[in-house]
């Protein structure tokens, strides 16, 4: 029986839903936000890679991790930077056996916030790391802006996903606090007060994750031609390789948190069904699209506007929701 | 009645319930593999080829960010600009107008007052104060 759960587990952390299929999905989530992106803008988008472009974004990552140099300065802590990423990387797959859609599934008490150490702090700890380990002008900007920005983030969307587990964890039969607390959310949305607490925390949530993500209007970290690139300005080659694909795959694990937390995973159905497969691709590819609309009808804000948006948008409505979930 | 589908994912999957630093603590244990396994494919896929570049410094040389604190001039214009802005704004818009005669006006005046200074010091020392 023992060996049984190591087989499983080494299948679930290397091929289904750990490193190979996460690979997979923030590829194909970066393509549709390209695609989705170019029709926005009237442009073809990815299109000759692959069936309608999809091979694309794994095109382009081979292409820098096997045919594009690395260029340093002096200063540059190469290694440093490639073993944060890594490490980054290793910490976002390894959360995902605490989501529903894992087979070899850890369930505790709490766990919502080991995960959201795991999926959140972590990543962003190892990013700033990899920043100024490859020092530059602009990566001293972009990383002081970043650092900035999390101040407000980091908070709105920790908050915006542990009110929807606590209310959905006190509904019964899981552990208090867990993300297995995913089967409950129905019976939040269908209960007119804890609605509105899970529709306060989603808006929180769609807000902190285009922050976190940096996308429009909240890519002033990048602020791509104004701080050329921001904190990855000295990024090249494999290590930019390494950190799109952190990026992709941060903002996919962010995603999945997103459909079980709010809109219940497979629900109404279950995860062993065809259509409980098929609704969970349609929900994540309705958060898929609503965060590349978001990032295309806005401009870039800057720092103090992105501050004061994500404060009034993110954090207050975060805020509204913990007080309200507190009295119910 | 269970599809087969069911029946092959129902015996794979496997819940473990833990306390909650037993859970942490796999998780961790995991990343590090992941880690491992994931440093080894990068340094085995990577390409080896590097160049070393001066930092980009808008067109500027490293040396200007050589000096273990800024030059006089730097902190000079550096307080200026932000502590003395009223001055700043003052010596722009009267002096350095590109107009030569503003230059020679506003020159003129201080040299003027300086003359008088001077005649003044001349005057009070022949009448010995």
């Amino acid at each position: 029986m023992f060996v049984e759960q190591i087989v499983v587990a080494l299948i679930s952390v290397f091929v289904f839903p750990g490193l190979i299929f996460t690979a997979a999905l923030a590829f194909f989530t970066q393509y549709l936000i390209r695609k989705l992106s170019a029709r926005f803008q009237r442009r073809m988008g990815p299109s000759y890679v692959g069936p309608f472009g999809v091979l694309q974004p794994f095109y382009d990552f081979l292409k820098l991790l096997r045919a594009k140099e690395l260029v340093r300065t002096r200063f540059s802590m190469v290694r440093v930077a490639e073993v944060s990423l890594v490490i980054g990387i290793a910490f976002l797959i390894a959360a995902l056996t605490f989501l529903p859609i894992s087979i070899f599934r850890l369930q505790s008490e709490l766990d919502v916030f080991v995960f959201f150490y795991m999926a959140s702090v972590i990543p962003f700890i190892v990013k700033v790391i990899a920043s100024i380990a490859m020092p530059g002008p602009y990566t001293s900007i972009g990383v002081s802006r970043m650092l900035s920005m999390a101040t407000i983030t980091e908070p709105a969307f920790f908050a915006s996903i542990v009110i929807p587990v606590y209310l959905a964890s006190k509904q019964g039969n899981v552990p208090f606090m867990s993300l297995s607390s995913y089967a409950n959310v129905a019976k939040l949305w269908t209960n007119p007060v804890t609605a509105i607490v899970l529709l306060l925390n989603l808006i929180a949530y769609m807000v902190s994750l285009q922050a976190k993500a940096m996308y429009q209007p909240f890519n002033i970290p990048e602020a791509e031609q104004e701080i050329i690139a921001g904190f990855e300005t000295e990024f090249s080659g494999p290590l930019l390789a390494l950190a799109k694909l952190f990026h992709d795959i941060e903002v996919s694990v962010s995603l999945l948190l997103g459909v079980y937390v709010f809109l219940g995973g497979p629900l109404p159905f279950n995860h062993l069904s065809v259509e409980g497969v098929a609704i969970m691709i349609i929900k994540y590819l309705a958060l898929v699209t609503i965060i590349t609309f978001i990032k295309n009808i806005m401009g870039r804000y800057r720092i103090d506007q992105a501050l004061l948006q994500v404060f009034k948008y993110s954090l207050v409505p975060a805020i509204i929701g913990a007080i309200v979930a507190m009295i119910v | 009645m269970a599809s087969l589908y069911e029946v092959i994912i129902m015996g794979i999957v496997s819940i473990v319930r833990v306390e909650p630093w037993l859970a942490a603590t796999i998780a961790s244990g995991i990343a590090i593999g992941v880690s491992a396994v994931l440093m080894t494919l990068y340094y085995s896929l990577k390409t080896k080829t590097s160049r070393v570049t001066d930092v980009y410094l808008s067109g500027e040389p490293e040396n200007v960010v050589s000096m273990i604190m800024p030059s006089i001039a730097a902190l000079y214009w550096g307080f200026i600009k932000r502590f003395a802005k009223s001055l700043y704004k003052a010596l722009i818009d009267k002096v350095h107008t590109g107009s030569l005669h503003d230059w020679y006006k506003f020159i003129s005046s201080w040299f003027a007052l300086l003359i008088l200074l001077a005649v003044i010091a001349l005057v009070l020392a022949f009448v010995g104060w």
